[in-house]
C-alpha cells in the first residue's frame, strides 16, 4: 500500500473493536447457520452463542493496559469516534457478562421460539451495547442505542401464540420510537448549534456557541437526554417498563431489566459528564429530580402489587428495577454538581454491575420456579426453601442484596458509595429521599423473602419432581458466586467508585 | 459536502449579522403559517355555511357511500397478498444499497482507495446477501 492510500482508507485497531465485532460476526454466523443445520443440531446454535459471548469477554483482557482509540479524526483536534477506556471495559464487561447470564437462562426453554433468530437478536443487542460505552460521537451514539433496540422488540415479541407478547412488544416499540425521535430531533439541534457530532468537541463548542443560539442548544440537550431516560425507564417515561416485562420471554425480561438499563445509562453518562458538561448547572438539578421521581414511583409502585395475581413476580420484579433506576441516577445527578465527576461515575457503575449480577440472579430463580408454576406468582414462591433450599437461598441473598442488608454486603456497601455520593455534592435532600425509599423497598423485598422460608400447606397428591437444566443451575450458580465473592471482597468493584475508570 | 461548506461560511460572518439572518427567517415562517390560519379558516367556514344553509332531507341512497356515482358493489374490505409487501420490502433494502455503491463505484478505482475499499464494499454487499439468503431459505421467495 502506497503512502497516499494510507492517507485515504483509514487504518482501525481491531484488537479495540473486537468486542462487538466478535459479538456481531457470531450473530450472523449463528443465522446462517440455523438455515442449513437439522432440527436435532439446533441446541447446538445456543452453544455457538455462548461461545462466541465467552469469546467476547475474553476479547476485553488485551484492552486492560490503557486507552486505545480508533476512528480518529485526522484533521484538527484528536476527537476520536470509539474509545476504549476502563468506563467502556467496566461497561463492557457488564453487558457481556449480563448477556452470557441471559443466554444460560435461555438455553433450556428453546423449543417455544425460534432458535437461530433468538440467538441472532440477543447477540446483535449485545454487540450494540457494547459498542455504545465506547462511542464518543453522537452519531455513533444514536446507531449504537437502535442496534440495541430494535432487535430487542422482536425478542420481546418473539412467542408468535401469545397476545401478550405481541402487546408488549407494540408498547416498548411504540414508546422506544417515540424516544428516538425525540433524542434525533435534540442531536440536530445540539449539532446545529455547535457544528460538530464528537462528544469532547461539543463541550468546547457549547461554551462557545454564539448568544442567540444558546438557547437552542440547551434545548437539544434537554432533547437528547429524554431520549436515554425513556431507554432507562426513567420515572415519567417507564410506562412501558412493566408490561414489556411481564409479557417478554422471561429471560428477555431478564435482558432488558440490566443491559437495556446499562445502554441507557451509560449513554447518558457519556452525553451528561463529555459532552454536555459547561450545561452541568442544568442537567445535574433536572436529574435530581428524575432520579427521585423515579425511585419514589418505582418503590412505591412496587409496594402496591398484589402477589397473589399471575406474573406479580415479574411485575414486582419490573417496578424494582425502576426504583434502581433512580439509584443509578443519583451519582449521575450529583457529578453536574462538582467540577471532576469521576468518583460520581465510578458510583453508578459500581452499582450497576452490583445491580446486574444480582438482578438477574433474582430473575434466574424466577425462571426456575416458573417451569412448576407457570403462573408466576408471588404466592407460588411461598415455602420454596422446603422445595429447593438452594434456590431459596439463593432468591433471598439477591433480594437482600437489592434491598441493601446484610449478608448482601455488596448491596448495601454499592447504596453506602451511591449515598455518599449524593451528600459529598451537597444534594442532601435526594440523599434523604433516597433513604426513605431503601425502606420502602424493604418491606417488598423483606416479604417475599418472608415467603420463601414460610411452611409450606400440604398439597394433595405431590406434583412431578421437575428436573433442572444444568445451564439454569449453572446461571443461577454464578450469579450467587459473583455476588458472594463481591460481598466478601467489595473493593473488586468499589474500587471504580474512587476515580479510576476515565 | 455542500452542508459542512455553507455551515463553515456561515460561521465566517457569525455576530453581527446573525440577528438580521435570524428576524429574517422567522418573518418567511409567519408567512407559511399565515397561509396555514387562513386555509384552516376558509374550510371551516365554508362547511359551516354549507351546515347551516342546506335542507336535511336524508334518503337511503344518499347515506350509500359515494362511488364515482354508481351503487357501490361488494364489501369495503379489500385483501392484498403479503407477497406483494416482502417483495416491495426485499425490493427496498437493494434500492437503497445502490445508494452507497454509486458514489463508492465513481472513486474505488482512484489512486489511494485500492483493495481495502473494494473489500469494504463486498462485506457490506455480503451483508445483504445474507438477509437475501435468509429470505430465500425461510421460502419469501416462492410466489406459490
Amino acid at each position: 500500500m502506497t503512502d497516499l492510500a494510507g492517507g485515504l482508507v483509514q487504518s482501525i485497531d481491531w484488537l479495540a473493536v473486537a468486542p462487538p465485532t466478535i459479538l456481531a460476526v457470531v450473530a450472523l454466523a449463528v443465522l446462517v447457520a440455523d438455515l442449513f443445520v437439522d432440527e436435532a443440531r439446533r441446541p447446538l446454535l445456543g452453544w455457538a452463542a455462548v461461545g462466541g459471548l465467552v469469546l467476547a469477554g475474553l476479547s476485553l483482557l488485551p484492552l486492560l493496559n490503557g486507552a486505545r482509540t480508533t476512528f480518529c479524526l485526522t484533521t484538527g483536534a484528536h476527537n476520536c469516534s470509539y474509545v476504549a477506556d476502563h468506563f467502556t471495559l467496566a461497561i463492557q464487561l457488564l453487558v457481556i457478562g449480563g448477556a452470557l447470564l441471559t443466554a444460560l437462562l435461555s438455553l433450556h426453554n428453546q423449543d417455544r421460539l425460534p432458535t437461530g433468530e433468538f440467538w441472532f437478536l440477543l447477540l446483535s443487542s449485545a454487540a450494540g451495547a457494547a459498542l455504545l460505552p465506547a462511542s464518543r460521537d453522537l452519531a455513533t451514539l444514536v446507531v449504537a442505542l437502535e442496534v440495541v433496540s430494535l432487535p430487542s422488540f422482536a425478542l420481546v415479541g418473539l412467542r408468535r401464540s401469545d397476545r401478550l407478547s405481541s402487546e408488549a412488544a407494540l408498547k416498548f416499540f411504540l414508546s422506544s420510537v417515540t424516544a428516538t425521535a425525540v433524542m434525533l430531533l435534540g442531536v440536530s439541534f445540539v449539532y446545529a448549534a455547535t457544528g460538530t457530532l464528537h462528544l469532547g468537541a461539543l463541550s468546547d463548542g457549547l461554551t462557545h456557541a454564539p448568544a442567540q443560539l444558546v438557547t437552542l442548544a440547551k434545548t437539544g440537550a434537554v432533547l437528547t437526554l429524554v431520549g436515554f431516560a425513556f431507554k432507562l425507564g426513567v420515572a415519567p417515561f417507564h410506562f412501558w417498563v412493566p408490561d414489556t416485562y411481564a409479557g417478554a420471554p422471561l429471560p428477555v425480561a431478564a435482558y432488558l431489566s440490566v443491559v437495556g438499563k446499562a445502554a441507557g445509562f451509560s449513554g447518558l453518562i457519556l452525553v451528561t459528564v463529555i459532552a454536555f458538561k459547561p450545561y452541568g448547572d442544568v442537567w445535574g438539578p433536572a436529574l435530581a429530580v428524575l432520579a427521585a421521581l423515579t425511585m419514589t414511583v418505582g418503590n412505591v409502585a412496587a409496594l402496591r402489587q398484589r402477589p397473589e395475581h399471575p406474573r406479580s413476580a415479574v411485575r414486582l420484579l419490573a417496578w424494582s428495577s425502576i426504583g434502581q433506576a433512580g439509584y443509578l441516577l443519583v451519582p449521575l445527578a450529583a457529578a453536574g454538581y462538582v467540577a471532576d465527576p469521576r468518583h460520581q461515575i465510578g458510583a453508578t457503575v459500581s452499582y450497576a454491575l452490583m445491580y446486574t449480577v444480582v438482578n438477574l440472579g433474582a430473575f434466574g430463580v424466577a425462571a426456575l420456579v416458573l417451569r412448576s408454576d407457570a403462573l408466576n406468582r408471588i404466592t407460588d414462591y411461598r415455602g420454596l426453601y422446603a422445595r429447593r433450599p438452594l434456590a431459596a437461598l439463593a432468591l433471598a441473598f439477591f433480594l437482600l442484596c437489592l434491598a441493601g442488608l446484610p449478608p448482601g454486603i455488596i448491596g448495601l456497601f454499592a447504596k453506602v458509595v451511591v449515598f455518599s455520593s449524593a451528600v459529598d455534592a451537597g444534594l442532601g435532600w435526594l440523599a434523604v429521599i433516597m433513604a426513605v425509599n431503601v425502606v420502602i423497598a424493604l418491606y417488598y423485598y423483606l416479604r417475599w423473602t418472608a415467603l420463601l422460608f414460610v411452611r409450606p400447606e400440604p398439597v394433595p397428591g405431590e406434583a412431578a419432581a421437575v428436573r433442572t437444566p444444568a445451564s439454569l443451575t449453572a446461571a443461577i450458580a454464578a450469579a450467587a458466586v459473583v455476588g458472594i465473592a463481591l460481598s466478601g471482597a467489595p473493593q473488586l468493584v468499589l474500587r471504580f467508585a474512587s476515580g479510576s475508570l476515565f | 459536502m455542500a452542508t459542512v461548506a455553507s455551515a463553515d461560511a456561515v460561521g465566517g460572518v457569525r455576530g453581527t449579522t446573525d440577528v438580521h439572518l435570524a428576524a429574517g427567517y422567522f418573518h418567511a415562517y409567519t408567512v407559511v403559517g399565515l397561509v396555514a390560519v387562513v386555509g384552516v379558516l376558509f374550510v371551516a367556514v365554508a362547511f359551516a355555511a354549507g351546515h347551516l344553509l342546506r335542507p336535511v332531507v336524508p334518503t337511503r341512497e344518499k347515506m350509500l357511500t359515494y362511488e364515482c356515482g354508481v351503487d357501490p358493489v361488494g364489501e369495503g374490505w379489500a385483501q392484498t397478498q403479503i407477497r406483494y409487501y416482502v417483495y416491495s420490502f426485499l425490493y427496498v433494502i437493494f434500492a437503497v444499497d445502490a445508494i452507497y455503491l454509486f458514489p463508492w463505484a465513481t472513486v474505488f478505482a482512484a489512486p489511494g482507495f485500492g483493495g481495502t475499499t473494494l473489500v469494504e464494499m463486498f462485506i457490506f454487499i455480503g451483508f445483504l446477501a445474507v438477509g437475501l439468503l435468509y429470505a430465500w431459505k425461510k421460502g419469501v421467495l416462492e410466489w406459490t
